[in-house]
């Protein structure tokens, strides 16, 4: 964020030389009004005409500079937001998966839509105004010690109590902010969580207690904004009679010199025009500090993101070495894991398996084994707290995370499709894609059939969800997404398990066809996919319980017979 | 333009009059203490020039308490103001909200749920400022215009005219920039939702673009997006920074125009210098409130194109409370049937039907499988059978009652649904389960668990049944997710259950689990489900074939 403030200081540099320039010319301007009523009263001929020339001069200068004030400070706040947004999408992208387990994604866009522009304030209204106000100051100040250097004393006598009420009163602001930043959370994490579920929500017809919760939390809000609005609308009660009790004593004190003659009428009438170009930025400079903590807590906020650490891009293998059977693909001894969130739940436990090279292998177990989390070890999504992982002989940890994760493709239970058409969504699987070769992983993946029967062909777009492709169909694009990644390793998430007998077959077919050639793990159920298995792990306590092939698991008598033998008497 | 701020202002409903007096009573308070302060220089400006300081000290303490009568005022008014200003802006969330959830589920599978998060977050905060900001400006302008310009009129009505002349005339040139900024405030509005957009995706597809080589696109459209948004907001930083400098132009030439008004009046000795001065004093004021009314009137129509915003999305149509179904109700209806579908046509918006004279008969307490192959509209007649959709044609009845004649409340009362991806909301799995039926108690809750085969792996984590679930619930498995809400469907408690490849996620072994908790749950209920494998279709009593 700093970094984004100084890359466009230039801008700042440029408004500031225009606001000393504009402020300047104000300056200018009231001189040669204090003199046109100083001759004036000592009853002399005002030869108007004098004055008009010099004057237009600096109002045209004034107005060419408050043009550039005005742009070059907008501009600054644009531009450090347009930063910000930029390298906070690109961290966040980084970002390892845990982070995102623990923060919504309401919270994310509330700190990326809301926190930004709380942010850009500070930069387009604060801190040029700051800057401004001591310009100002400076400026102001310097003219009012040419007239007479006693007035400053007066001044600046009420600068600490005031800063000392700021202080004060500005804590609680900030505290009042972070309150109400934290219900804005709340609210679109909600909000957000009702749109997502509205099958749900519509079904079940929770439009009131969504509503009742979500409202509960809006209430929260206003309450905070009233709360903060008592103390800001004291805060400004403090600052203005702060600032007008020495304006009174200034006056008199202006009185006092002027009967003394040390002054004349006109420098008076002037002083008093420039008293408040003094007082004001006085009492500013004091009081920004109410919204310098006030932004503080977005910037924080935001801080907070640029804060987690990045994933790191991980050792130095970056490509895949060439293939060798003698190698296994993947290797676990002794893996330790356990999801951050829940540390007492030990999700596997001092787990060790080889995956040899070429071959088909098969996870199975109970519902909630871990056999998803293992999936997501292997891509390096979350980091295992103990063990040796090594992936084609090397140690993970000392491949480049891309290279490593370019080694799977996978197709999961959960597909996601990007709001866009059929062809990009497919197309994410390889950089700069042809349509040809989309087409052919489409037809490879037995989608493209489909594809072409719908009237935008590969042109359709699927919503958010994708909500309007069938579950199988669904899947089939993730498997031509697979074909066109063309990964040596091909990680399937139960893949036939939300289909019907027909598309089962031709899943099945897309799958024998993209398994051609590659190390194929599976989280299967069917029975038919893990008779097919060269190998088979049972995973049971977070261990393999068991390892064989379905017919030497059949004989064993164990997990593996209990849970199939159902499924084979069906069979049979 | 002012049809819709008439329009946003009525949303105050009863207590736009109180935040309209707040309103008033702050500018009135500011207004006396910039008065108070004008007289004091009156006052000692006289006192300088006759050289006659006898009264000054009372004098100014008068002006003093005057003044500090002003402050009180105002903040009187301007917390009143702000409180109204911020329930009111609060209302217009929940507005916004209860519009989200209503409206009809084609909206939700045609638009980017970002487009109303941007809505929530964006367009109501920026509209909102005309509670909490903008229309007070601008009305404190105004009004400062009438205070100031009534002792300024008392000292000199002449020159006052003279001035007053000159502040229309810059005001009406600020004016200018009213509709190119509001347009602007739209644009900014688009880019913003189009930030959402990108960063929605971004963030909902984390896993896909950890795997696949997809970041860098999606990554691309993101700054795509937010460099559209910073070239919009230069675009409306230029118009803004016109009215500024304008703004500084007539902040520089009005004292010489008012030298020269006065020095004339003066010299007529139609006026003192003493008055010269206060009136100079009140002159920059008045001349501030004139500038704020053509700087804030463009802003307060960049904040209307918010408004409008707000206002086009509250005034799509939601769901009805019941579909005007076309065919007449079948009548033919037997006792024994619980749904009965008949002749039913359907199609997406756009799309080829999907549904061509469809009817099937559910009996009570049957156990129906209902298959077809991928994409023949299996999914579809679930949504239908729920009331997603208004029908093209033909009609639908539970227990009898046809659709039409009940609302969609009433129909989803019947059944519970399990969708093809369980949604589970953020919160405890408790809650997840409760939402079946509102005020279940934890005994209840556990018991559908139970029944759900859910209780033995809630109670493995750490929190049970108080276990948060994130986002993605990623430490659930699907088996375990797809579990919770069947004992969400079963809590609910309706004579029919339907399901949409409820146990495709589940393993075999959670299968049987689940397989026998519906055996358990069948006594008076009807079941349907969306069924593909083998095991379950032979389970069923009935089983429906959709398409061809």
């Amino acid at each position: 964020m700093v970094k984004a403030g100084l890359r466009n200081s230039y801008l700042l540099v440029l408004f500031l030389l225009f606001s000393y320039a504009m402020n300047k010319a104000v300056i200018m301007g009231n001189e040669i009004i204090a003199k046109v009523i100083d001759t004036m009263l000592s009853g002399q001929q005002v030869v108007f005409s004098a004055y008009m020339l010099p004057l237009l001069w600096i109002a045209a200068i004034g107005t060419a500079a408050a043009y550039f004030v005005s742009i070059s400070g907008s501009h600054y706040s644009a531009a450090v937001q347009r930063d910000v947004r930029e390298s906070l999408g690109a961290h966040l992208m980084k970002l390892p998966f845990s982070y995102f387990d623990q923060k919504g994604t309401g919270s994310i866009i509330t700190r990326l839509i809301s926190d930004i522009s709380e942010m850009g304030r500070f930069f387009s209204e604060i801190l040029p105004q700051l800057l401004t106000d001591i310009v100002v100051l400076a400026v102001s100040t310097g003219y009012v010690v040419r007239m007479d250097a006693n007035l400053i004393l007066v001044l600046f006598v009420s600068y600490p109590i005031m800063l000392i009420a700021a202080n004060m009163l500005s804590k609680k602001l900030a505290e009042l902010t972070r309150k109400l930043r934290t219900h804005m959370d709340t609210r679109t994490s909600l909000a957000y969580d009702a749109v997502q579920g509205i099958v749900v929500g519509r079904s079940y017809n929770l439009y009131e207690p969504q509503k009742k919760k979500i409202y509960e939390v809006i209430d929260k809000m206003v309450e905070q904004g009233c709360r903060s609005t008592r103390i800001s609308s004291l805060s400004w009660v403090v600052k203005i009679t702060l600032t007008n009790i020495p304006v009174i004593i200034c006056y008199l004190f202006a009185l006092r010199e002027t009967m003394q003659s040390r002054i004349t009428v006109g420098e008076m009438l002037a002083f008093t025009v420039i008293l408040d170009r003094v007082l004001n930025p006085i009492g500013n400079i004091v009081f920004c500090l109410n919204d310098i903590r006030e932004t503080g807590v977005s910037i924080k906020r935001i801080q907070e993101i640029f804060s987690q650490p990045e994933e790191g891009t991980g050792g130095g293998i970056r490509r895949i070495p060439a293939s060798d059977r003698a190698v296994p693909a993947i290797e676990w001894r002794d893996v330790d894991f356990h999801y951050d969130s829940a540390k007492e739940h030990q999700v596997l436990n001092r787990m060790s398996f080889t995956i040899e090279t070429g071959e088909q292998t098969a996870f199975a177990g109970g519902s909630g084994e871990g056999k998803t989390t293992i999936f997501k070890l292997f891509c390096g999504f979350y980091q295992r707290q103990g063990g040796q992982y090594l992936l084609f002989g090397h140690p993970f940890e000392e491949w480049s995370l891309e290279a490593a994760r370019s080694c799977f493709s996978e197709v999961s239970q959960n597909v996601f499709l990007f709001p866009g058409t059929i062809r990009q969504n497919v197309a994410c699987g390889k950089e700069n894609a042809s349509d040809e070769e989309v087409m052919e992983a489409c037809k490879n993946a037995n989608i493209h059939d489909f594809i072409m029967s719908l009237p935008q062909g590969y042109d359709t777009p699927v919503g958010e969800r994708g909500v309007k492709l069938s579950g199988g169909q669904r899947q089939r694009v993730s498997i031509a997404r697979a074909f066109l990644k063309d990964a040596p390793i091909l990680l399937l998430d139960e893949p036939t398990a939300s289909v019907d007998v027909e598309s089962e077959q031709k899943i099945q077919e897309a799958i024998e066809r993209v398994s051609a050639g590659r190390t194929v793990i599976v989280i299967a159920h069917r029975l038919s996919t893990i008779q097919n298995s060269k190998r088979i792990y049972v995973v049971s306590g977070g261990r393999i319980a068991e390892a064989g092939t379905h017919q030497e698991l059949s004989e064993k008598q164990g997990i593996y017979a209990e849970m199939y033998g159902k499924e084979l008497t069906v069979n049979v | 333009m002012f049809k819709s701020l008439f329009r946003f202002m009525k949303l105050m409903g009863s207590r736009l009059p109180i935040y309209l007096a707040a309103i008033v009573l702050s500018t009135f308070g500011a207004g006396l203490r910039r008065v108070a302060n004008s007289y004091l220089i009156k006052n000692i400006v006289t006192a300088a020039q006759t050289r006659n300081t006898e009264n000054i000290i009372p004098l100014a303490l008068g002006n003093f308490a005057v003044f500090l009568f002003g402050l009180f005022l105002w903040r009187t008014g301007i917390i009143r103001y702000n409180i109204e200003g911020k329930t009111a802006a609060g209302k217009v969330e929940k507005l916004v909200f209860s519009k989200a959830m209503r409206l009809p589920m084609s909206y939700y599978e045609q638009n980017h749920s970002s487009g109303f998060m941007s809505r929530l977050v964006f367009d109501t905060q920026k509209a909102a400022d005309i509670y909490t900001s903008r229309l007070r400006r601008l009305l404190d302008a105004m009004i400062s215009v009438v205070i100031y310009l009534v002792p300024m009129l008392y000292f000199s009505w002449e020159l006052t005219l003279c001035l007053v002349a000159l502040c229309i005339l810059d005001a009406s040139i600020n004016i200018l920039f009213a509709r190119p900024l509001k347009t602007a405030g739209r644009k900014l509005s688009d880019a913003n939702n189009r930030v959402t957009e990108k960063l929605t995706s971004i963030l909902s597809g984390m896993d896909l673009i950890k795997i696949f080589p997809v970041g860098a696109s999606l990554s691309r459209e993101y700054d795509q997006a937010s460099g559209e948004y910073f070239r919009i907001q230069k675009r409306s930083n230029r118009l803004s920074a016109g009215t500024e400098s304008l703004g500084c132009l007539f902040d520089l030439t009005g004292p010489l125009a008012f030298l020269g008004l006065g020095i004339w009046f003066v010299s007529m000795g139609k006026i003192g210098l003493g008055e010269l001065s206060a009136l100079y004093s009140l002159y920059g004021s008045t001349r501030d409130s004139f500038w704020g009314i053509g700087m804030y009137l463009p802003q307060m129509m960049n904040c209307i194109g918010n408004a409008e915003k707000i206002f086009e999305f509250l005034d799509q149509e939601e769901e009805p409370e019941q579909w005007p179904f076309s065919a007449e109700p079948d009548d033919r209806a037997e006792a024994d049937v619980m749904l009965s579908v008949r002749d039913v046509d359907f199609a997406y918006t756009g799309g080829r039907k999907v549904l061509e004279r469809f009817s099937m008969d559910v009996k009570k307490g049957s156990f129906t499988a209902i298959t077809g192959e991928s994409g023949s509209g299996k999914s579809t007649l679930a949504k239908l059978l729920l009331g997603f959709y208004p029908l093209e044609h033909g009609s639908i009845s539970v227990n009898g009652k046809p659709y039409s004649d009940i609302t969609l409340k009433e129909v989803r009362e019947q059944i519970a649904y399990v969708p093809q991806e369980p949604y589970l909301y953020e919160t405890t799995i408790a809650e997840n389960i409760a939402y079946g039926r509102q005020g279940a108690d934890r005994e209840e809750i556990i018991k559908a668990a139970k029944a759900a085969n859910a209780h033995d792996f809630i109670m493995k984590l750490p929190d049970g049944y108080d276990t948060l679930l994130g986002e993605r619930g990623n430490t659930l498995s699907g088996g375990e997710r797809q579990r919770i809400a069947i004992a969400r469907a079963i809590i609910r408690n309706t004579p029919v259950i339907l399901m949409d490849e409820a146990t495709s996620a589940l393993d075999n072994e959670s299968e049987t689990l689940v397989q026998e908790s519906i055996k358990a749950l069948r006594s008076g209920r009807t079941i349907i489900m969306i069924a593909h494998r083998p095991s379950s279709i032979a389970a069923a009593d009935a089983v429906v074939q959709v398409g061809r």
